[in-house]
């Protein structure tokens, strides 16, 4: 055959299998107008619904949202994490009509500047009676760690569970510790050569110097505690650095008996008043 | 024979005629076989047309696959995209409307939860004991000027006036905290009453009396069964914020002064009933009992 011939033979052969392949393949028009179509088509049916329910999805997570923000100042606990881990169904039935339901949370937040993170375990019983949820274990974990009392306070709880009792007095801790901090800052702006806080704002301590006589200086050392039962209250203490000399001069111990004497002012004038008539004294103490 | 040759003056006549009809006729069919069959040379040219044209179709079939084959690629490419993003858009809003419900829920774990109505807010407090999560109650709070309690679930016996009095208009916080305390605190007595109820009815000699507020109790009990001597124990809770009594007294039950060993145990009955919940002291009490048991046994 000669070549020609042979050139001819091949190109109808490939002209044969690519009109089979072009009527497998959709023709460009029709693609896109179905292609069109179908889009079009869910705009216009399930887009609208699913703007619809896009929009209302929106405006219940900014509903939610709010509530969260309300709750969270409403309490002064701020819920940044929670989840609840599992739901294990204890099929083990040991009485009738008995169901067990173990959960597993998982929580942290902050109140104020202590954060938290929590994770604990809460078993429901619903017997045909009633239904009654235990917290069968807890753990706790605190910052900062630098409030010994938090700490101490913060294992009590996991050993006796009480998670409540753990935020109630937490949200008291922190309403003292702020305004233990805010009368410290009041003192050294009302008395700036006075008062001394070597420590900051935020420690437990305020120091007070008297000027005339640099030898002589009173310490309130103010700490919050936490009781067994979770009542948080404070305890302040007076401590005296006086030279040696002048306590052989003091005759009346009254330096002796000050911290006693400090106590019985505390409960007269209350904080405030007795810390500044202290420091109106020592400031203006002669001896 | 002048005939035939006397019609032909020029000799060649009759042979002529006939020759040249034979030589026509061989023309004309000659003539028509060169129709039939192509010569060479137009043969040749139509196959390279054919060619050519076939080439031409050949090549718009090419682009026409081509161009089909990129389409559908094309198409099927960016269908999904468009997709994808809308879904994972109601996706992630469902899941932060998810996390954000259970959140919400967890604040009853905090004590204080609540929810938002067309009034104001309705606050839910949650009462626990150590781990035992026990009643709530509910306080509708209308937000206007000034605040007011729509309505409660607060028992009467809690000094709800009073709270609400010192704190509500001021500091709501302060105010819900403050009911947090009462009912956490009337809570836990009332759980301990219950319990020492259902739990150590062998050591109760006698019905345990006490008031709605449960900062009142009164009872009697042994401390190992079967023993005829029993305690008559007051517990008064002054404190309605506190879960243990301010004062209690354990009184020997007869006219004589008990002996050294039962005043002791009195004593120190008294310094445990101020102390440690009431349900746990009597559980200590049947440890007691128990290692007695075990004591006497071995």
């Amino acid at each position: 055959m000669d070549p020609e011939a042979r050139e001819l033979r091949a190109l109808e052969a490939e002209i044969a299998a690519l009109q089979r392949e072009c009527k497998m393949l959709p023709k460009p028009e029709e693609k896109t107008l179905s292609g069109a179509r179908k889009s079009f088509q869910k705009i216009s049916q399930s887009d609208s619904e699913e703007l619809e329910s896009l929009k209302d999805l929106k405006s219940q997570l900014g509903h939610l949202k709010s509530e969260l923000s309300f709750l969270s100042k409403l309490t002064g606990i701020n819920i940044r994490n929670y989840s609840k881990v599992e739901d294990i169904v204890d099929t083990e039935v040991t009485e009738k009509d008995t169901k067990k339901v173990l959960q597993r949370h998982r929580l942290s937040g902050n109140c104020n500047m202590v954060t938290f993170q929590l994770e604990f375990q809460v078993l429901e019983i619903e017997t045909k009676e009633k239904i009654s949820s235990v917290i069968t274990d807890l753990s706790i974990i605190m910052e900062p760690t630098e409030y010994s009392e938090l700490s101490e306070f913060a294992s009590r709880a996991e050993e006796k569970r009480d998670l409540l009792m753990f935020f109630q007095s937490l949200h008291f801790f922190v309403e003292w510790y702020e305004y233990r901090e805010n009368t410290f800052k009041h003192f050294k702006e009302k008395y700036p050569d006075s008062v001394y806080l070597s420590d900051g704002t935020c420690s437990d301590c305020m120091e007070i110097h008297s000027a005339r006589q640099p030898g002589f200086e009173l310490m309130i050392v103010w700490r919050i505690q936490i009781d067994d039962q979770g009542k948080v209250f404070p305890k302040l203490d007076l401590l005296t650095k006086v030279p040696e000399r002048a306590l052989e001069l003091d005759k009346n111990k009254v330096i002796e008996t000050a911290p006693l004497s400090f106590r019985s002012l505390l409960g007269v004038l209350g904080i405030e008043a007795a810390l500044d008539s202290l420091i109106r004294l020592f400031s203006a103490k002669n001896d | 024979m002048e005939s035939a040759n006397t019609l032909c003056q020029g000799g060649e006549c009759k042979g002529g005629v006939l020759a040249h009809l034979e030589r026509l006729e061989a023309q004309v069919s000659r003539s028509h076989a060169k129709s039939e069959e192509p010569t060479v040379q137009e043969k040749e040219s139509s196959l390279r047309t054919k060619i050519h044209k076939l080439r031409q179709q050949r090549d718009k079939l090419r682009a026409e696959v081509k161009q089909r084959r990129a389409r559908v690629k094309a198409s099927s490419a960016n269908e999904d995209p468009n997709k994808t993003v809308e879904i994972s858009e109601q996706e992630v809003l469902e899941r932060q409307w998810e996390t954000m419900k259970a959140t919400l829920q967890a604040y009853r774990f905090t004590g204080l939860s609540g929810k938002l109505t067309s009034r104001g807010v309705c606050v839910c407090i949650s009462t626990a004991f150590e781990g035992n999560l026990l009643d709530s109650y509910f306080v509708d709070l209308v937000i206007e000027k000034p605040l007011r309690i729509h309505h409660h679930s607060i028992p009467v016996f809690i000094p709800l006036e009073k709270i609400a009095t010192a704190y509500l208009q001021t500091d709501i916080q302060h105010f819900l905290f403050s009911l947090c305390e009462y009912l956490n605190a009337y809570s836990r007595r009332k759980y301990q009453a219950d319990q020492l109820e259902s739990d150590f009815l062998p050591f109760l000699t006698g019905p345990v009396q006490r008031n709605a507020l449960c900062n009142l109790l009164s009872f009697t009990y042994t401390v190992e069964q079967g023993c005829q001597t029993s305690f008559s124990a007051r517990l008064v809770y002054e404190d309605l914020t506190a879960s243990l009594p301010t004062d209690v007294t354990v009184t020997w039950p007869g006219a004589e002064a008990p002996s050294p060993h039962w005043e002791e145990r009195r004593a120190s009955h008294e310094v445990l009933f101020r102390t440690k919940p009431l349900h746990q002291v009597f559980a200590s009490f049947s440890k007691e009992v128990e290692k007695l048991d075990l004591s006497l046994v071995s």
